[in-house]
């Protein structure tokens, strides 16, 4: 990258890094109501969003596309392997998609259910939704699935399904592990560099979905240790793989939590939920990114860190939003953007 | 040459729902209706009477496009009369079609599986093969001992490294032997009595293991054989699942043929969705019609309708100019140039349809540029082989190679050979200043008359301040006519006077006032964007004009390249001279060609369609049966 382009990319990210929403501040918009929170919206981002009272799914949309068009202007600098890395981190996005088609054709949902479930991601769509809305059952999908970008994904989750039948979460697991096998893959072949500073973002990440996972496989499920430790993705920071056998040998939540390494240890210890444990490690995830965002000057861990703090903070603002829309109690929110632990 | 789009009128019609699909059926036939969906009395007619029909249409014909993609031969295009088709003829086809969609895909999805099956037997039968490097007796796979068990086949390389840890877990111990084609083939040995454990992760990691038949009697070909006796009865079974959906979709035949047709009878209503409104049993469709069109639409409706209707035919206001969709006259030599100019942008409704000036200016310049009647010949030959596959190109490449002809002539120019023809004019070459200027004066009129073509676009849209302030109205075409005044003089004396550059300033200081309205924001600010837009106007067309240099420049570049061609040929002996010459023609016509072709369409598009034309405007999209 020129030292132009750099210039330009470091002021970009300075700018959008300033409208991120601090966490403390995001928890207070609980408490305002639906008006109030789109004014602080306009007042920290500066865009208008248009709000329908019974439908939520145009504000995600919303949400999500100008997300998607600030992350595209802050990838434009980048070429070769570091776009491709960038360009298929944002796929993440329309995997929301996948996960409500699959979800909703396996539950037996109507199309058009489904349909107002989905996000409009413009140009950034690469899944046929139209077709894929038209299949009549779950198999003619998933063969249609198969011939598109996420075929390899849909292979994996054709066959959980078929092995443990309708099980949603499962599913999920399945579609983000092999996401994240594939981003982690991309991040390979990054310059060492670069590569090292955007696995130490990631890392917090994998660890959090090969520990969440792991608790749930072995003590939800009750799966083998072997088929536990199988159905986890790559390796992230701490976590790696030694630690990972050897927590899957293990027989209960607490001695997982009490073999952890620090600061994992020191984080879980006492916390009883698996869902709490999964705020916890969201927040500590998200806390190595800002740390890398604001204290670090490597621009492509710099940038990545961005993408994963702005996609939390869609994602918080869609679950805050469509519960307002909904009527829900203040605690039923919290639990739905995870700001109960 | 230059006319604007056909007049319009905009459609009007109130009539009793039991009329509405028959109303759709007649519009569509005479394809005649823009239908438009902006109604300012939507309140007084709150209901959509066609939305559910659309509804059913819209997954009779999605289910139609799934179930048809299978046919071998394509179905008979619908005819005769048009009739009214149903609701519940739409769902009875639905309800039949729902069925032999499902059976179509189990048989599809049966499909999937046996070749899934043929592929899991391939790479085994590749394991087997593989198996020379191995020390191993195959006999042992078949016993299951009380303690040791032994797995053997092939697994995604991707998995392996994930497989042989976790496998660890169970005591197991992994070794690939051998690695191709993004496959790990494996042995895989254990304690018997993980087995269980063991295999349902190796099903997760999609393993395909190897069974040994228990009459196997140790030889590796018993096992070869036994492989291709299963992939035989899956290749098998695969025929029969293909027999099977052949004689299901040509015993189905007749059904998609009727549903084919009758979904071309029912497009037309359906597509009125989202148009039609109604309230209490009467219905109300609105869109633009061609004005001349008015006299036949009322007679096919008064002839095809069983109830009284309502029909007003009203011309739009300037207002509602930018929502009148633009119906270009057609005309077969002009219409290759209408797709040209539709790329740049679809003329508004009031605009002048540039392809009739367009064509013409094209042709000239591209003449005036590749001059030689041998080039122009193989061009325009060229052209008409092409005339029954692209008769578009055909027509843009013969006329170009026609006019490429006739300035050949004009130059006496023939295959680069410079004097062979004796020039109607002179050869470029003779007098380059003299050709530059010419292009320069033609430049100039073509920007004088796009600039007229902008005031009269400015003033048929009732755009008064466009026509006497703006850079591309009255103002703008009096500052370049007295730029052009000025640049003669300068030409001949070798300087301008006050008196031109009076002329020169005042339509300049009437742009600029114009800009001046336009902006806002403080005084600063507003004088800077004046001051920088004005001078980016003079700017522009002195730009625009010198831009036309490059049709003297490439006349003058075609001579260049013969005559190199003629002097690298000049080098070698007769044969070699003569293939230099046909070779260093053929690049010429080919290179040279390609980019006079794409320069000429750079300066309709830029110095040109830019000055006048919005390109902003709708194409005329009637109500039409279709498939």
């Amino acid at each position: 990258m020129s030292s132009h382009s750099s210039a330009y990319l470091a002021t970009r990210l300075r700018l959008h890094a300033s409208r991120l929403i601090k966490f403390p501040q995001l928890l207070e918009f609980i408490d305002f109501d639906l008006d109030r929170i789109l004014a602080e919206l306009r007042q920290v981002s500066g865009v208008h969003y248009d709000i329908e009272a019974v439908n939520a799914a145009p504000i995600e949309s919303q949400l999500t596309n100008r997300a998607l068009e600030d992350f595209l202007v802050l990838i434009r600098p980048f070429s070769g392997s570091d776009r491709r890395f960038f360009i298929f981190a944002l796929r993440w996005f329309e995997l929301v998609n996948l996960k409500v088609l699959i979800r909703g054709k396996f539950s037996g949902v109507d199309s058009s259910e489904i349909g107002d479930q989905l996000l409009e991601l413009g140009s950034f769509a690469d899944l046929p939704l139209k077709k894929l809305l038209q299949t009549d059952d779950p198999y003619e999908m998933l063969r249609l699935l198969e011939t598109t970008a996420y075929g390899g994904i849909v292979r994996q989750a054709r066959r959980v399904y078929e092995e443990h039948g309708n099980d949603l979460f499962l599913l999920d697991a399945t579609i983000d592990r092999g996401f994240f096998i594939d981003l982690s893959q991309r991040a390979r072949f990054l310059q060492r560099r670069d590569g090292e500073f955007v696995e130490r973002v990631m890392g917090g990440l994998l660890d959090r979905f090969n520990l969440l996972w792991l608790l749930r496989y072995r003590f939800s499920y009750g799966l083998s240790a072997a088929k536990s430790f199988y159905l986890l993705t790559t390796t992230g920071q701490r976590l790696h793989s030694a630690e990972l056998m050897a927590l899957a040998r293990l027989d209960s939540i607490e001695e997982v939590v009490a073999a952890l390494p620090q600061p994992y240890q020191r984080m879980l210890a006492g916390t009883a939920s698996i869902s709490d444990m999964e705020t916890i490690m969201e927040y500590y995830s998200l806390t190595v990114a800002a740390d890398m965002l604001h204290k670090n000057s490597n621009l492509l861990a710099q940038t990545f860190a961005y993408i994963l703090l702005r996609e939390a903070e869609v994602r918080f603002l869609q679950a805050l939003i469509k519960g307002k829309q909904l009527g829900f109690e203040i605690d039923l929110i919290r639990r739905a953007v995870g700001a109960h632990g | 040459m230059l006319e604007a789009p056909i007049e319009m009128r905009r459609l009007e019609l109130y009539m009793l729902d039991r009329d509405a699909q028959q109303a759709a059926l007649t519009l569509a036939e005479l394809s005649v209706l823009h239908p438009l969906e902006v109604r300012p009395a939507e309140a007084e007619m709150p209901e959509l009477p066609a939305t559910s029909y659309h509804q059913v249409y819209h997954e009779l014909n999605a289910r139609f496009g799934k179930v048809a993609n299978y046919l071998q031969q394509p179905l008979e295009e619908a005819t005769g009369a048009a009739e009214t088709v149903t609701l519940e003829q739409l769902r009875e086809l639905d309800d039949q079609l729902r069925r032999l969609w499902a059976r179509v895909s189990e048989m599809e999805e049966q499909l999937r599986r046996q070749h899934e099956k043929h592929g899991a037997i391939r790479q085994l039968v590749s394991s087997l093969q593989k198996f020379a490097s191995l020390d191993l007796d195959l006999s042992r796979l078949r016993r299951r001992g009380r303690f040791l068990r032994i797995y053997v086949g092939s697994v995604p390389s991707g998995n392996f490294a994930q497989l042989r840890r976790a496998l660890s877990l169970s005591g197991f111990m992994t070794r690939a032997f051998y690695s191709s084609e993004g496959l790990d083939h494996v042995v895989l040995f254990g304690p018997s009595r993980q087995q269980d454990e063991v295999q349902d992760v190796l099903d997760s990691a999609d393993f395909r293991g190897l069974n040994v038949p228990d009459e196997f009697n140790g030889s590796p070909a018993q096992l070869q054989a036994d492989l291709n006796r299963q992939s035989e009865e899956v290749a098998t079974e695969i025929e029969a699942i293909e027999r099977e959906l052949a004689i299901q979709l040509a015993t189905h035949v007749p059904l998609l043929q009727r549903t084919h047709d009758l979904l071309v009878q029912a497009r037309p209503f359906a597509s009125l969705a989202t148009v039609l409104r109604g309230r209490g049993g009467l219905v109300f469709l609105q869109g633009w019609v061609p004005a001349h069109r008015q006299d036949e639409i009322r007679r096919a409706l008064k002839r095809d309708l069983a109830a009284p209707f309502h029909i007003e035919f009203t011309r739009p206001g300037v207002e509602e100019y930018d929502a009148v969709p633009s119906l270009l006259r057609q005309s077969r030599l002009l219409q290759p140039f209408q797709a040209l100019v539709k790329n740049f942008g679809i003329p508004g409704y009031r605009e002048v349809d540039p392809s009739g000036l367009f064509a013409l200016s094209y042709i000239l310049m591209f003449g005036m540029m590749f001059g030689d009647i041998g080039h122009g010949a193989v061009i325009a030959a060229g052209g008409l082989l092409l005339w029954r596959r692209y008769p578009g190109i055909s027509i843009v490449a013969g006329l170009a190679g026609f006019s490429s002809m006739i300035f050949g002539f004009v130059y006496g120019s023939l295959f680069g050979y410079e004097h062979v023809v004796e020039p109607l004019w002179m050869s470029p070459m003779q007098d380059p200043v003299r050709v530059l200027l010419l292009a320069v004066i033609w430049g100039a009129g073509f920007i004088i008359i796009a600039n007229l073509l902008a005031i009269r676009n400015f003033l048929v849209s009732g755009q008064l301040e466009q026509v006497l302030f703006s850079g591309k109205g009255g103002a703008g075409l009096l500052f370049y006519l007295a730029a052009c005044v000025a640049g003669y003089r300068f030409y001949t004396q070798g300087a301008i006077g006050w008196p031109e550059i009076g002329l020169l300033l005042l339509p300049l200081a009437v742009i600029m006032w114009g800009k001046w309205r336009q902006s806002s924001g403080a005084v600063f600010e507003r004088l800077l964007v004046v001051f920088i837009e004005g001078l980016e106007h003079v700017i522009s067309n002195v730009s625009g004009t010198l831009s036309f240099l490059r049709v003297a420049a490439f006349s003058l570049n075609h001579i260049a390249l013969a005559a190199a061609v003629f002097a690298i040929a000049a080098m070698l002996d007769s044969v070699g001279h003569w293939i230099t010459v046909v070779l260093g023609n053929v690049f010429i016509i080919v290179l040279e060609g390609a980019i006079v072709a794409i320069q000429c369409l750079r300066l309709e598009y830029y110095e040109g369609f830019s000055r006048f034309f919005g390109g902003k405007g709708k194409a005329f999209a009637p109500l039409k049966f279709e498939t």
